[in-house]
């Protein structure tokens, strides 16, 4: 057997099963978004554009276009800030390898944890009443504060979460590929007078752009799934405060209108925005990475 | 410029000493090469005064300043390493100038000093490249390069040619030691190799297991070689060791191993009849004779290495092997009868215990 054909034969299963569940999902979706229908009644007409022109007339989708856009740019850079903190941080005072791993291992807890229970976790500690949040604040004189309540605090608080979850994981990941990187470099720019978060700023983290650039991306498509982080914790709310464009899809098309056809209208939207701005991300990131 | 002053510099990893009490002075403008094999800690010497590696004790001064606590980039010492250490992420005038620009010096005031090194070691043209287009050669320049702007006190090389194929080495070392004569900044230079030791150092410091085993210029260590470790060590090819008794008599005679020599008299005057003694023959010292010549040395040539225009000759003598350097190899050829003489001012004679040698003047 050639290697060609070993390669095609192999491939081929596994590329055929992935492309009929992307392909299938998004032909119903298409389908769905040219009707009318809604969970109500089994009858249905063809409305064409109809369930698209409504959407460019929805503030409330637009509300949720710019939540969408925070939540991607606030975890995204968020996780990455402290991942490349900690990761500093830990690389220049912890020494001893028995120290480093079992902070490492400690790191990756949270991230094993499922979302929902990290989301009930996080929603003790944030309540009013019983969170140990709010305790806190009470020792030193504020609160209580709402934080999942209060419209301008909940996407951030929720966004800790996140945060939490991956920014230790992944500042894991930036430690081990730190201690990875040659000493030469590090040891000359010591020599060359430059103090220690110079030597990150200037040397170690450009060094490693290449894997940052594939950290962020990676997360910022992990971010576009938090949809059960967001359900548990506020359920979009208070008001659309933290109603993602999934999350208002889900209302519209499953909770309460049962409007299908409009929720997937607005999924496919969904589909072409992030396709297009990943396209552009990525190539900019290559790019700049080389 | 300054002098380097280490004090009893003691450095072990753990409980395992590396360097045990070493005291090293080095006088300003000097160019000095630490020498020896690997793991004789000569990088690790190296680094402690770089300040990249800590000392676990003794003191170590440059111009006069004790700088054993202070960090590196206070020591006004600049290094090249042997990997380069280029900053891969920047054009090769940003790896130049990087030191001075945490230094905080002005744009003015480092484009003429950019312009002046890179002239120097002739990088004007690479200026806006990245390391990894240049080749090797040219990324050692500009290591060199990034070391000299800073004008710092003291120059550390570790190992810095030892990556460059050897017609670039030699080219290399020729400019450092020009660079040297012009800039005369105090230098150490660590290699393994003794022949560019040799040709490059004022002096050399010859390190063995952490202690220095002798010190001076490349002349004395290769005349007057103070231990047998030493006189192993230095020259091509190796000089040859023969065990001896010392004979009694009027002239100072060694018999050993099918070889009986005169030796010096004036140089090796402690030397008593009946003792025990090492002889060093260097091969660049001998010369074919006839057998009739004094301290003639007969044997079988096994094989001639011809290296150009001078060739090794390879003998057996009394079931051992001893090899000379000479310019008439051509006429040898394996098999042939062979004299050849070494004068007794260039035997060297060493204990055959301690292996010091009992050279007096």
């Amino acid at each position: 057997m050639t290697r060609k054909r070993f390669v095609t034969l192999t491939l081929v299963p596994a590329i055929g099963l992935l492309a009929t569940l992307a392909l299938v999902s998004i032909a119903g979706a298409v389908w769905f978004a040219v009707m009318n229908r809604t969970l109500r009644s089994p009858d249905y007409d063809f409305v064409g554009a109809y369930n698209f022109l409504r959407l460019l007339r929805d503030r409330r989708f637009f509300n949720a276009l710019e939540i969408s856009a925070i939540w991607e740019a606030v975890t995204v850079a968020g996780t990455l800030a402290l991942a490349v903190f900690l990761a500093v941080l830990i690389f220049e005072t912890v020494k001893k390898p028995l120290y480093r791993n079992l902070i490492c291992f400690a790191f990756l807890v949270p991230v094993l944890l499922p979302r929902v229970a990290a989301a009930f976790i996080w929603r003790f500690l944030y309540s009013p009443s019983l969170g140990v949040l709010n305790y806190l604040c009470g020792l030193v004189g504020i609160g209580p504060v709402e934080f999942l309540a209060d419209p301008s605090l909940a996407l951030i608080s929720v966004a800790a979460v996140d945060i939490w979850q991956w920014g230790l994981f992944f500042s894991v990941i930036l430690l081990k590929l730190l201690e990875t990187l040659p000493r030469d470099p590090i040891e000359a720019a010591m020599l060359d007078n430059a103090r220690t978060w110079e030597i990150h700023a200037f040397v170690t983290l450009p060094m490693l752009r290449g894997p940052l650039i594939s950290l962020a991306l990676v997360k910022a498509v992990e971010s576009l799934r938090s949809f059960d982080l967001i359900f548990v914790m506020t359920g979009g709310g208070p008001g659309t405060a933290t109603e993602t464009l999934d999350l208002y899809a889900y209302q519209m098309g499953i909770n309460m209108g049962g409007r299908i056809s409009y929720a997937s209208a607005m999924s496919l939207l969904l589909l072409v925005v992030t396709t297009v701005a990943f396209t552009i991300i990525w190539k900019a990131g290559k790019k700049w990475a080389s | 410029m300054a002098n380097i002053s280490c004090n009893d510099i003691v450095k072990s990893y753990g409980a395992h000493p590396v360097i045990e009490g070493l005291d090293l002075d080095i006088p300003d403008h000097e160019f000095v090469v630490f020498l020896g094999p690997s793991g004789c800690g000569k990088s690790t010497m190296l680094r402690m005064i770089a300040g990249l590696e800590e000392v676990t004790g003794g003191r170590i001064a440059i111009g006069g300043t004790d700088v054993t606590d202070l960090p590196p980039g206070e020591r006004g010492v600049a290094m090249v390493f042997q990997s380069y250490a280029l900053y891969p992420h920047m054009s090769v005038a940003d790896n130049i100038t990087f030191g001075l620009r945490r230094q905080g010096a002005s744009r003015s005031e480092i484009a003429p000093r950019l312009k002046q090194v890179a002239e120097l070691l002739g990088l004007e043209k690479f200026l806006d490249r990245k390391p990894k287009n240049l080749s090797g050669g040219q990324q050692q320049r500009v290591a060199m390069a990034r070391a000299m702007i800073k004008t710092p006190q003291v120059f550390l090389f570790d190992e810095p040619l030892s990556n460059l194929d050897a017609k670039l080495r030699e080219k290399l070392r020729t400019e450092i030691r020009k660079i040297h004569m012009q800039l005369k900044t105090t230098t150490i230079f660590v290699t393994h190799d003794q022949l560019e030791a040799m040709t490059i150092a004022d002096r050399i410091v010859l390190m063995r297991d952490g202690r220095i085993e002798q010190m001076g210029t490349p002349d004395e260590i290769y005349e007057r070689p103070a231990t047998r470790f030493v006189a192993d060590f230095i020259g091509t090819p190796a000089m040859n060791f023969v065990s001896a008794d010392i004979a009694a008599g009027d002239r100072l005679i060694a018999h050993g191993e099918g070889m009986t020599l005169e030796l010096s008299r004036s140089a090796f005057p402690d030397l008593a009849p009946g003792q025990r003694v090492e002889l060093g023959l260097r091969p660049a010292r001998m010369e074919l004779c006839t057998p009739d010549t004094s301290n003639a040395i007969t044997g079988r040539v096994v094989l001639v290495e011809n290296m150009g225009a001078e060739g090794q000759v390879i003998t057996e003598v009394a079931g051992r092997e001893v090899s000379f350097v000479t310019q008439s190899f051509r006429d040898l050829s394996p098999g042939d009868p062979v004299s050849f003489t070494i004068s007794p001012d260039h035997i060297h004679v060493f204990d055959s215990s301690t292996g010091h040698s009992l050279r007096r003047n």
